[in-house]
């Protein structure tokens, strides 16, 4: 009996053993593949009561807000999701109790809020008594970065994100700011060296990795989980244009540099110029804008932005750069609407499409179109004349926003490398004579259009 | 399993004793068995520990992890705190004070907190203010009293520091030409034995407490009226106090911190830091109904006079409509003292690096200021533009709230100024009355964004142009023909005396006398007669029923306009052609109202008070308005005097009257 026991007793804690290691291999491999590890979320997820602590802290948060007439409206990506899918129904009844805590207790570690700078006036008293309730708080201030283009100006600096914690939730409140170009700025999250790097895992917060650009949001106050609290209306498109929100600065820094080695022009002409082109680019941006066909600063007028924030006085047009998969056959109308006539159309849909517009008093408005391959993007040019076809290689580029002659528009986010590519290493240089043909240094030379097309591809006005 | 050794970990004690048992049961038929149990164990015990330690492993991987991730979020730029200040330990200061004739230092634990050796320049008594108990500069003053009237100043002062304060006094090349009894009576009671008998050139330099002990006083007589007393050195120590002591005790409030944060650093703002009964910081006058300039963003354009900028801001602040958001104060360079007043009243104050010199340096930092402002308020049409000299008047928002949709109306105006150039006491009578001016007056005004944005800031004077941007803006190549609106009893002050371009006797002559609205609430009448057609409606109408003055009597004598009230007179000048202001100039003379420019002519048309008469001149036959001139009246010429010396200098001092 004895000696039966022991065998399975024996057999049964080398099994234990073998799957406890086999359940260790597979817990680590686990964990290396997923190297972001969610391991905390994993540990913490699980305690029961989480749920309700959520909500609470986010109640009381509100109720913080609220008793300092801040009007804060909420931008958790999570939880608008969620929102999303329910919005028709919530939108419909307003107030009432709700059954169950659908969204404020999904499981997560931040419930993001933002605010309108504008609207408060910084008190401290609001700290004070989120101290009393019990709040954690962390502020990160930096420099303001409306001030940024001016010369050497020095603010104080402004709040960019607030983080409040209570238990094992917490707050994040991002700041946003109106910007010249009518639109909404929050900044980047960079904590300063004396700052508690544990305070909450930063790397978690789905906003501050980079600053943003956004629109006004229209709002909605709705009440969710029994709490109201005010949302943007279309939380769909909110979320949609939080993933493309990204937002770069202008290198004031650089462009200052730039003018000390090539003193800017003041002349009379160069002012002129530059008036004309910021509302040429104006007039551009809104027609775009309002047929929904995204574009970015392309060529000299990208070239201008990077290296010196503001219009190349000596470039004498405009350039945009359009994807071919937005284009829409209502752009030529609807410029022309606009009041700036179509001067030429080279190319077409399927190949090397672009438009070239007239804007008052010779200043010219290029349009090019984009062709995206499967290593390169590249756009095409043709010679009126001959009918031969050049083709503009480009590095795959995804877009940003920025901030330009007080317009919000889009600009390659990888900057460097489509000026490089257009403009060669040395883009540094100012260069007034610039053949499009020859100069660009990646431009190739792309065949001649069949003779008894060029009444369609090469269309002069 | 023949392999097996013993496992190192285990214990020596227990290792031997399984070894026996493992030797003694190798005599046993169960020994394999034993064994491989034992094996079985010892794995099962290694797994465990491996498990541990896997786990433990993973939870600190992943939180070098969670702080690698957090690096992302670090700031690129190192701030290194840097101590505040060397001294807050010590509780004995060593205090340095050097007079002579051409230099002056005080140093404090070795770092000179004065030093003046330039020529022709700072004379008098310099005073430094210490914190007792940081030893911290509050305040360093000049007072020249080798001039009249620069004690009674340095009294004024001296009254205003607070008990307890530490006082350093120096003099530089003479002190004692102008110090009155009272003032060397002020210094006795601080503790100078010397101060009563200080004389023509004689060195001194005196370190006390404002109400308690002196610490040092050295004094070097001088010998002869032509020499100098020999420099003096003192050296001496002061014993710090703790900082509750240094400190008034106010209730515990969001203000009263910023105010102890004030009164801390600084002194000399008299009962704002006293410890009983402190005047406000805050003032919460009255709102204005349907305040058309709530969101109008105003800039106050400051320099290094923070005493100014203190009595300035306490004007706006007191406004009725003031909207404490809106307003940026724009401070030229990196001064302390205009930035702690700024926070005092809890403002925002963004500084500026000066940029170029003199009046090239004023240019720049206004248009930085403008620049940012409309930056900061991308959705303002407007913008208020105030300088730290100014009082603001009680009235100033509910001003502009009446007119400034005329500026965003009619495009053919240029600003509105609550400045008029010939508002004087005696020239400025109706609080209800606007004017349309060619001239720019400037000094507190209101500036439309599209003017900014599309003309001037695109072709504003760089720095190396030297020109004053007001200068610049009345050019014809700006104005282009606009006009602004102004109101005949001025909505502002202009008190600076102090200034690049500015002195005391130039103010007394300019600007003391000038007169300003302290009425609230005033209803603007006619406002909608400020437009530009309906304007010469008006002005017709007003000729119309004026009374043309005794053009054979002198018009500087007081008897030219009736003894009447409510009046309208009408008087012709010669002026041959739209820039000849020959006459306008002497009239302008006589009446002492400004006359080193032409101020507020609208189209060969001045209109002022007289004796509480509207008193209106037009200028034959350059003006349009000669038509309403009799035949039978001759305009009045007035020749200009000869030639003076000075007449060189007025250009230059015309140019830049506002600064």
């Amino acid at each position: 009996m004895q000696k039966i026991n022991k065998n399975v007793v024996l057999a049964l804690l080398s099994l234990t053993s073998l799957v406890f290691l086999l359940f260790q291999l597979y817990y680590y491999k686990f964990y290396l593949s997923q190297k972001n590890g969610a391991v905390f979320s994993k540990v913490r997820g699980s305690q029961s009561g989480q749920d309700s602590t959520r909500w609470h802290v986010v109640k009381k948060f509100l109720g913080l807000i609220s008793s300092h007439n801040i009007p804060v409206y909420l931008i958790d990506p999570l939880i608008l999701g969620l929102v999303d899918k329910d919005i028709e129904q919530i939108r419909s009844s307003p107030g009432g109790p709700s059954p169950e805590c659908k969204y404020f207790c999904a499981p997560r570690d931040f419930t993001t809020f933002a605010l309108l700078d504008k609207t408060w006036k910084h008190e401290m008293g609001l700290f004070r008594t989120a101290e009393k309730m019990g709040f954690q708080w962390l502020k990160i201030i930096s420099k303001d970065p409306r001030l940024d283009g001016m010369d050497d100006l020095s603010g104080i600096e402004i709040p960019l994100h607030y983080i409040f914690k209570l238990a094992s939730h917490a707050i994040h409140l991002v700041v946003f700011y109106e910007r010249s170009g009518n639109y909404l700025w929050h900044g980047p999250l960079r904590l300063k060296q004396h700052m508690d790097r544990k305070f909450v895992p930063f790397r978690k917060l789905h906003f501050g990795r980079y600053p943003g650009a956004y629109e006004k949001p229209e709002l909605l106050l709705v009440s969710i989980d029994d709490l109201k609290v005010q949302i943007p209306k279309n939380p769909s498109s909110f979320l949609e244009e939080m993933s493309h929100s990204r937002f770069l600065e202008c290198r004031y820094r650089e462009a200052r540099a730039f003018f000390q080695l090539y003193p800017d022009d003041a002349s009379l002409d160069a002012v002129e110029f530059r008036k004309k082109a910021k509302s040429l680019l104006h007039l551009a941006a809104l027609t775009l804008n309002n047929l929904g066909v995204k574009f970015w600063l392309s060529s000299g007028t990208c070239l201008g932005w990077y290296r010196q924030c503001n219009v190349i006085p000596h470039s004498k047009d405009v350039d945009l750069g359009i994807f071919i998969t937005d284009y829409k056959a209502d752009i030529i109308p609807a410029f022309q609407k606009a009041g700036l006539p179509l001067k030429h159309k080279f190319g077409k849909v399927e190949d090397s499409l672009e438009l070239s517009f007239q804007g008052e008093d010779d200043v010219k408005l290029d349009i090019f179109f984009f062709y995206e391959e499967d290593d390169h993007i590249w756009n095409g040019g043709t010679q009126a004349k001959s009918g031969k076809k050049f083709k503009y290689l480009f590095p795959k580029f995804t877009l940003c926003w920025t901030e330009f002659v007080e317009l919000k528009v889009h600009v390659p986010c990888e900057t460097r490398q489509y000026v490089e590519a257009n403009y060669g290493p040395d883009w540094k240089v100012p260069v007034k004579r610039w053949d499009w043909k020859s100069s660009p240094s990646n431009v190739q030379y792309n065949g001649v259009w069949p003779v008894d097309e060029w009444d369609d591809v090469i269309q002069i006005y | 399993m023949d392999e097996w050794k013993p496992n190192p970990a285990v214990k020596p004690h227990k290792k031997r004793s399984w070894y026996l048992a493992w030797k003694y049961k190798l005599m046993n038929q169960r020994a394999l068995r034993k064994l491989c149990q034992t094996g079985a164990v010892l794995f099962l015990l290694v797994t465990v520990i491996v498990n541990i330690k896997l786990i433990l492993d993973t939870r600190r991987a992943a939180y070098e992890e969670e702080e690698e991730s957090a690096q992302d979020y670090d700031d690129e730029m190192l701030h290194v705190e840097v101590p505040r200040h060397p001294v807050s330990n010590k509780k004995v200061l060593d205090v340095e004070v050097y007079s002579s004739r051409s230099k002056v230092y005080v140093a404090v634990d070795g770092t000179t907190v004065l030093e003046d050796e330039a020529r022709e320049q700072g004379r008098g008594i310099h005073v430094i203010v210490l914190n007792q108990a940081t030893g911290h500069v509050m305040a360093k003053r000049v007072f020249d009293t080798y001039s009249p009237h620069e004690d009674e100043a340095m009294v004024l002062f001296l009254n205003m520091v607070a008990r307890g304060r530490i006082l350093i006094f120096t003099i530089k090349d003479e002190g004692s030409f102008h110090l009155k009894d009272t003032a060397k009576n002020v210094l006795k009671s601080l503790g100078s034995q010397v101060a009563p008998f200080l004389s023509w050139r004689d060195m001194w330099t005196f370190v006390g407490k404002k109400g308690g002990e002196a610490y040092g006083e050295k004094h070097a007589k001088s010998p002869a009226l032509s020499t100098w007393g020999d420099p003096v050195l003192l050296k001496t120590e002061v014993h710090l106090t703790s900082v509750e002591d240094a400190e008034c005790h106010w209730p515990d409030t969001e203000l009263n911190r910023r105010r102890k944060r004030f009164c801390s650093k600084v002194e000399g703002y008299g009962s704002v830091c006293s410890c009983k009964d402190p005047t406000p910081i805050e003032f919460n006058p009255d709102p204005l109904k349907d305040n058309k300039v709530f969101d109008v963003p105003v800039a106050v354009i400051a320099g290094n006079r923070p005493n100014y900028l203190y009595r300035m801001l306490r004007s706006l602040l007191s406004a009725q409509g003031v909207n404490p958001q809106m307003i940026t104060v724009f401070i030229d360079g990196y001064y302390e003292e205009p930035m702690d007043v700024v926070e005092l009243f809890g403002l925002s104050g963004i500084q500026h690096t000066p940029i170029s010199i003199k009046n090239a340096r004023v240019s720049q930092h206004y248009k930085a200021s403008l620049t940012a402002t409309f930056n900061l308020f991308p959705d303002a049409k407007f913008a208020v533009v105030l300088e730290e000299d100014l009082d603001i008047s009680v009235d100033f928002f509910s001003f502009l709230s009446q007119s400034i949709h005329l500026l965003e109306e009619d495009e053919s105006l240029y600003c509105i100024s609550a400045w008029n150039d010939q508002g004087y006491e005696h020239t400025a009578e109706d609080p209800s009355l606007l004017y349309r001016v060619e001239t720019m007056p400037g000094l507190g005004w209101v500036l439309r964004k599209s003017l900014y944005k599309d003309e001037l800031e695109p072709k504003w004077p760089t720095p190396e142009k030297l020109w004053d941007w007001d200068m610049w803006m009345r050019m014809p190549e700006q104005r282009k023909g606009r006009e602004c609106i102004i109101p005949d009893i001025s909505r502002s002050y202009h008190f600076g005396i102090v200034g690049l371009n500015m002195n005391g006797y130039f103010h007394e002559a300019y600007f003391k006398k000038h007169k300003f609205n302290t009425v609230p609430n005033v209803q603007l009448k006619n406002v909608e007669s400020l437009r530009k057609d309906a304007y010469e409606t008006e002005i017709h109408r007003l000729l119309g029923e004026a009374e043309v003055l005794d053009h054979s009597k002198n018009p500087c004598e007081d008897s030219f306009v009736p003894d009447t009230e409510g009046k309208v007179y009408v008087m012709f000048i010669r002026m041959e052609q739209e820039a000849d202001f020959t006459t306008w100039t002497q009239l302008a003379k006589c009446l002492h109202i400004w006359d080193l420019d032409v101020r507020g002519n609208h189209k060969g048309l001045w209109r002022l008070f007289r004796k509480k008469n509207h008193f209106l001149v037009v200028g034959v036959p350059a003006s349009p308005y000669s038509s309403k001139k009799p035949s039978s009246v001759t305009p009045i010429y007035m020749e200009p005097p000869a030639k003076e010396e000075g007449a060189v200098a007025v250009p230059a001092v015309a140019a830049a009257e506002q600064t």
